[in-house]
């Protein structure tokens, strides 16, 4: 029988730590102000590029839950019973973020005061429409799945954990139709987008939630089990390989294309644009050194965990962003087999206004985390397994 | 600061833009659109006619010019359906802003190998049959009317640009900020966009509906009534005996990107 409790939440340190995301919350919401007041000239976009930072903060906040969800259900669905130390802290966390998520998406739509018309006029045929029902169906599953948490109703739990994971998957499938389905741009329209938005959702909730569980053992002064964090950190690499096989595959099926050699080259070789260096530095790199620091005996420790975690968690933002930006920047082939003007490649960059509603969205998610961790038992007293 | 003449001629055109929205509103349900198939015929040998001539006189040699040197004069072509077009549909331009120009026709140059010759014609929404845009709107706010002219409803769209990244030919643009600060002149016809919102050319349906509802056989959008060359055909493609259906019938005419299966209402001919 695991024993949750809540912590103290007295200390400075907590309360410092809350101040600061609470800062960083204000900065972002003080970002989205000047958003709504002089339009989104203030982002980075552009005609070209009307999809940026803000697009891919939708799909990283949506994934970083949806990869929380399923790690909460571990214990759950698959019996592994010791993992249940991290099912409430990791719920809590998928339904903080999810509502960063849906934040997000407010934050990008340049008409906020109509949000709700998505959910009274459904168009069938828009991935969308069906994320609408998907998100929102997707927190209450998710509420349900940790108050019967809470209750310690063993059959609900597992079976809404099944439930929480077949959504949590669905949802983020629907994620990645939003640009998997689109076939009107040379680097959209893959089918492996779906399956890799799962795996990198995976990994980037474990890649946040290993940091932030190491810290918060480690500051509440509860012994926690590193062979437990070990199998977790091991479950991310190795997703993180797969996630660098994805990448190799896609990068190759769009290559093999000859109309897609320009569009190819701008995004993985032209160092002229931001697009290369992010998919080069960022993605690939972050995802390479995750995977290196986990196969040194450093990795084995609790630094090391909880770096390759924060890498990996960047890492799939930068994977995020190079899926919707290079794609726009590079110019649609409108007069197909004839070369035509005006012919020119928008680098993206994202202003400053896009970085603080990111991060001030996911300071909120981790302040709901701390503030969860004071008023809900969502902490184990001992996260270490007991011997028989 | 708003001035006092300014905000007199806000509350005049929104008046107006009230009403007219109500009239289109009774004019659209008064007849039966079914009846119609609005398309467009883009004849490239005028265009390309007009726009060398349009050169010639600023004394342009097309060829002689860098890649970014096209691509800015391109930017900034106002040949008369272009200029027309601006000014009737209520466009806020940027020419020195290129990040938030909004247009509603852009002129294309195009040519098959490196020794030929430039083309020129005017790009701007294909009404598609199938449209892309329609299929991703998440609240239906860009519809297909019957008579095929794609719609962006503003009242309803959120302005999350999924149709922009999803349109085929980059026709729709994004009000990034006030389009009001861009604007010389106001055409009270036209709803005057927000800032957030999409837009696109919708074949001047304020101005055909009102002509057909007048009673005009031939209605027809601004920048085909300019035109000095004749260039742009439009009509129904419904109606055997128009002018549009016996070119689209009887003579070469192509649609962009047709692979893609959306078919374009705009056809091009000898491009
Ligand atoms: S050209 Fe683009 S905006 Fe126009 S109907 Fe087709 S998909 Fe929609
Ligand atoms: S921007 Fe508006 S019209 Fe375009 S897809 Fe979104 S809701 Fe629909």
């Amino acid at each position: 029988m695991v024993e949750f409790k809540k912590i103290d939440g007295r200390s400075n340190g907590y309360w410092l730590i809350c101040g600061i995301f609470f800062a960083l919350m204000i900065w972002g919401f003080y970002a989205w102000y000047l958003q709504l007041v002089y339009g989104h000239c203030v982002t980075g976009l552009s005609q070209r590029v009307p999809w940026g930072f803000g697009t891919a903060a939708i799909c990283y906040t949506i994934g970083a839950s949806a990869g929380s969800l399923i790690v909460s259900a571990l214990s759950g669905v698959f019996g592994k019973t010791e993992f249940k130390f991290f099912s409430r802290s990791a719920c809590v966390f998928a339904l903080a973020t999810i509502v960063a998520a849906m934040l997000s998406i407010m934050q990008d739509i340049g008409n906020p005061e109509n949000a709700l018309n998505v959910l009274m006029h459904y168009n069938p045929t828009s991935v969308f429409s069906w994320n609408s029902f998907l998100y929102s169906s997707y927190f209450v599953i998710g509420f349900v799945y940790l108050m019967a948490q809470f209750g310690e109703k063993y059959r609900i739990t597992k079976a809404l954990a099944v439930l929480a994971v077949a959504w949590a998957v669905l949802v983020h499938s629907g994620t990645g139709g939003i640009v998997g389905f689109v076939y009107s741009t040379d680097l959209y329209h893959s089918s492996l987008t779906i399956p890799m938005f799962i795996v990198s959702a995976i990994v980037s909730g474990l890649g946040l939630l290993i940091p932030i569980w190491l810290l918060t053992f480690k500051w509440t002064n509860r012994p926690l089990d590193r062979n437990l964090m070990w199998v977790l950190a091991k479950i991310m690499g190795a997703l993180t390989i797969l996630l660098l096989y994805c990448f190799a595959a896609e990068a190759l099926d769009t290559a093999y294309i000859p109309g897609n050699a320009g569009a190819i080259h701008m995004a993985l070789f032209d160092f002229r644009y931001p697009y290369a260096w992010d998919f080069w530095v960022i993605q690939v790199g972050g995802c390479l050194l995750t995977v290196l620091i986990l196969l040194t005996p450093w990795g084995k420790t609790d630094w090391g965990m909880g770096i390759a975690g924060f890498i990996v968690a960047i890492a799939v933002y930068g994977e995020r962003y190079s899926l919707i930006t290079p794609g726009l920047g590079y110019p649609k082939d409108l007069v197909p087999g004839m070369i035509f003007r005006p012919f020119w490649i928008v680098p993206y960059y994202p202003s400053w206004v896009e970085y603080a509603e990111i991060i001030g969205l996911m300071s909120m998610a981790c302040l709901v985390y701390c503030i969860g961790l004071k008023i809900f038992a969502i902490l184990p007293e001992r996260g270490e397994v007991e011997e028989e | 600061m708003t001035s006092r003449r300014e905000f007199l001629v806000l509350l005049a055109t929104s008046t107006a833009a009230i009403a007219t929205g109500k009239a289109m509103q009774v004019t659209s349900t008064d007849v039966d659109l079914s009846k119609y198939e609005w398309a467009m015929v883009v004849q490239v040998d005028k265009c390309t006619e007009c726009v060398n001539k349009l050169l010639e006189k600023k004394g342009i040699k097309f060829d002689e010019l860098s890649l970014d040197k096209q691509n800015e004069l391109l930017r900034n072509l106002r040949p008369p359906c272009v200029e027309a077009c601006d000014l009737a549909n209520n466009v806020p331009r940027m020419p020195d802003n290129p990040r938030f120009d909004c247009y509603m026709i852009r002129i294309i140059a195009a040519k098959a190998t490196e020794d030929a010759s430039w083309r020129f014609f005017p790009l701007m929404c294909q009404e598609c049959e199938h449209p892309a845009c329609v299929e991703v709107c998440p609240t239906k706010a860009s519809y297909k009317r019957p008579d095929g002219i794609v719609v962006v409803d503003l009242h309803r769209c959120i302005g999350c640009r999924y149709c922009m990244v999803a349109c085929p030919y980059n026709a729709r643009t994004f009000t990034f900020k006030d389009p009001l600060e861009d604007l010389k002149k106001i055409n009270p016809e036209v709803p005057i966009r927000k800032d957030g919102v999409p837009m696109k050319c919708e074949f001047c349906r304020w101005l055909i509906d009102m002509e057909r509802c007048e009673g005009v056989k031939n209605p027809k959008p601004v920048c085909v009534q300019v035109c000095p060359y004749n260039a742009l055909v439009f009509g129904n493609l419904k109606d055997p005996n128009s002018e549009v259906s016996k070119i689209v019938r009887t003579s070469k005419v192509i649609r962009l990107r047709g692979g893609l299966g959306t078919d374009p209402k705009v056809f091009y001919h000898n491009l």
